[in-house]
């Protein structure tokens, strides 16, 4: 459960973190976002990374911990770029 | 590149030369290592296909007592490998139901094989009643060592190749520069760059696991490319020993009495194990000289949750089931070998985990078909006429279709096999091997025959055919459909007919891609072929 909970963070953590970069601003939100709220979802990304390895670790111990954690950041990016390919698929075709 | 007729064939120096030997070698390494790469990820399910491989045996719903299991196997053993100085035994799991055994070969003599194996019913101790099958051992086997060749050559082409996969890892991270800026880019429908995106996604997001695969790999086999430090360091066969036990619980016999004695009970002595290490976490039981005063047994420690595969084990004299020694620590060299093997492997892993594994080594895989494939696409933009390719890139775009598309071909056959020879076939099991070279074999002949792009879509949709069929032969020729796996919650069968449907699924949308597909080379390509190599020259 804890590893599913985890595994969600880090999708949230590299939405956030995608979402921080002009190139996806463009294409998410039509636009580039204020400094400000570039830099809270940028905090927000990183902070999120942090909470799912501490979860992990407090749940696993640090040796499995660290494997899961290796594992549920490589399947979040791709999700989120999945995700993100898909969004741009379907702008181009409107 | 092979020069063609109208390249000037002077002023090709000793860098270029070496520029051609790079491209041809790691050609031939990316081949080798796409093999090794889908081989070794489908064996984090090993013990998973060698279930579905025999089919005779059923499902196994609870794990039965490791004690009693080792019991009944060493009686079998008593008398199937008597006279034989070493027995070893892996118990069964919640992911294996049966009992690998080997033994070493009484009154051994040159020219015949050291050991024997065999493989038992956890729930009889007699030798399992089902076809002659590898089973997941075969990909396992053939991912480090390959076939036909000497396991030694293999491991050594393996190791070659796995250096290779290092060394392009950390070029590519240097060549990458964007890493960041382009973390989330993919540039769709953009031929070459689109191959690239892909490329890099795939190979940036897995990189903590495509280092340490690689890097691991050649851990595990390092005292064989690595000897000479041991060599020189431990001269007398008592500091090899030593050595010996700080990796591995596979203990040589020792020195016979020559006094016969009964062996003590084996249960006992694995529950003894099992109060230390908990019921199901027990993996192995080795005999040293049974029937002599001087019998040792050693009952090793399961791997779940543990992130290492140094020995841990308890030792036993044999006559007297007293308990010797307690092997629970070994030094920290021997530690960090085991383990990185152990990341390696990933046994230590539950369910979640291994699908992480197999995801993450899925998307490796892909990275090396991703840079295969793009070799072609790059110099495609580049030849004099792209309609009339020259001899060696048709030569290499054919050997892409056949280890990419043709081996999805081949390693099903090796399935579909499997449930096609007849049960009482001699030599079954190499037949089923046959079967896998043959097929890859021909699926070659097959591309070299068709127009490359037909090649593609063909052998991927039979693919997919094939993988899709599977679970509807499955049905057709064992007790064991689908449908009675759901209904029996037999997750191990059920899960290997999803598995097989969810793979159809990815080829069937690889062919649709390759049928859509129109390769452009007309002009304003090709000039942004060269301004987009100016760009990474840059």
């Amino acid at each position: 459960m804890m590893r599913l909970v985890a595994l969600l963070l880090c999708v949230f953590a590299f939405a956030c973190l995608a979402m921080a970069m002009a190139r996806h601003q463009d294409t998410v939100f039509g636009g580039p976002l204020s400094v400000t709220r570039t830099r809270g979802l940028r905090v927000a990304g990183w902070g999120a990374l942090l909470g799912a390895l501490w979860l992990l670790v407090a749940d696993q111990g640090w040796a499995l911990g660290l494997v899961y954690y290796s594992g549920c950041t490589s399947v979040a990016a791709g999700i989120v770029y999945g995700a993100l390919v898909g969004w741009e698929r379907r702008l181009a075709a409107r | 590149m092979k020069p063609t007729r109208n390249a000037k064939p002077q002023g090709r120096g000793v860098r270029q030369s070496m520029s051609d030997l790079h491209t041809w070698a790691g050609l031939l390494a990316g081949w080798l290592l796409y093999a090794m790469f889908l081989t070794g990820t489908v064996s984090y399910f090993k013990d998973e296909i060698s279930q579905w491989m025999r089919p005779e045996i059923a499902h196994q719903r609870v794990t039965p007592d490791p004690a009693a299991v080792a019991q009944r196997v060493t009686d079998t053993l008593g008398t199937v490998a008597a006279g034989s100085s070493e027995w070893f035994m892996q118990l069964p799991t919640t992911r294996s139901n049966v009992v690998d055994s080997f033994w070493r070969t009484p009154d051994w003599q040159p020219g015949k094989r050291a050991f024997q194996d065999a493989t038992f019913d956890p729930s009889t101790g007699a030798k399992v009643v089902a076809r002659d099958t590898l089973g997941g051992e075969f990909f396992y086997r053939f991912h480090f060592q390959f076939y036909y060749v000497s396991p030694i050559w293999g491991r050594w082409l393996a190791g070659l190749c796995a250096m290779f996969m290092l060394v392009a890892i950390i070029r590519g991270v240097i060549t990458h520069k964007k890493i960041f800026v382009d973390f989330f880019t993919f540039r769709w429908g953009k031929g070459q760059r689109s191959w690239l995106d892909a490329h890099n996604a795939l190979s940036v997001f897995g990189l903590p696991f495509h280092l340490m695969i690689t890097y691991t790999g050649l851990v595990t086999l390092m005292m064989m490319y690595m000897p000479w430090g041991a060599h020189v360091a431990l001269t007398t066969p008592a500091q090899q020993q030593a050595l010996d036990r700080q990796v591995s619980a596979f203990l040589p016999p020792g020195e016979r009495a020559g006094v016969k004695a009964p062996l003590a009970p084996v249960d006992a002595m694995v529950r003894e194990a099992q109060a230390r290490w908990g019921r199901d976490n027990v993996a192995s039981v080795l005999v040293t000289n049974p029937g002599d005063t001087q019998a040792r047994v050693v009952v090793s420690r399961g791997v779940s949750a543990r992130v290492s595969t140094s020995p841990e084990y308890l030792l036993f004299d044999g006559a007297s089931g007293k308990l010797l020694d307690v092997k629970d620590r070994v030094g920290a060299a021997a530690q960090t070998r085991g383990v990185l093997y152990a990341l390696h492997m990933g046994r230590f892993g539950d369910l979640p985990l291994r699908w992480l594994y197999f995801i993450v080594s899925l998307a490796g895989t892909a990275m090396v078909g991703t840079g295969l494939v793009m070799w072609t696409v790059k110099r495609r933009q580049k030849l004099p006429d792209p309609e009339r390719p020259h001899f060696g890139f048709r030569v290499v775009e054919r050997l892409n279709i056949a280890s990419i598309a043709g081996l999805s071909i081949a390693m099903t056959s090796f399935l579909w096999g499997n449930r096609l020879l007849p049960a009482s076939l001699a030599g079954r099991a190499d037949t089923e091997i046959r079967i896998y070279f043959v097929v890859w074999l021909a699926t070659l002949l097959y591309a070299l025959a068709r127009p490359a792009r037909r090649a593609w879509i063909e052998l991927l949709w039979l693919a997919a055919a094939l993988l899709a069929l599977l679970p509807v032969l499955n049905a057709l020729t064992t007790q064991r459909p689908f449908w009675r796996s759901v209904a029996d919650g037999d997750w191990v069968f059920a899960g290997f007919d999803l598995m097989m449907w969810a793979l159809a699924a990815l080829h069937a949308a690889l062919a649709v891609r390759s049928a859509r597909h129109r390769p452009r080379a007309n002009a304003a390509d090709r000039r942004r072929a060269v301004a987009l190599r100016h760009q990474e020259d840059a």
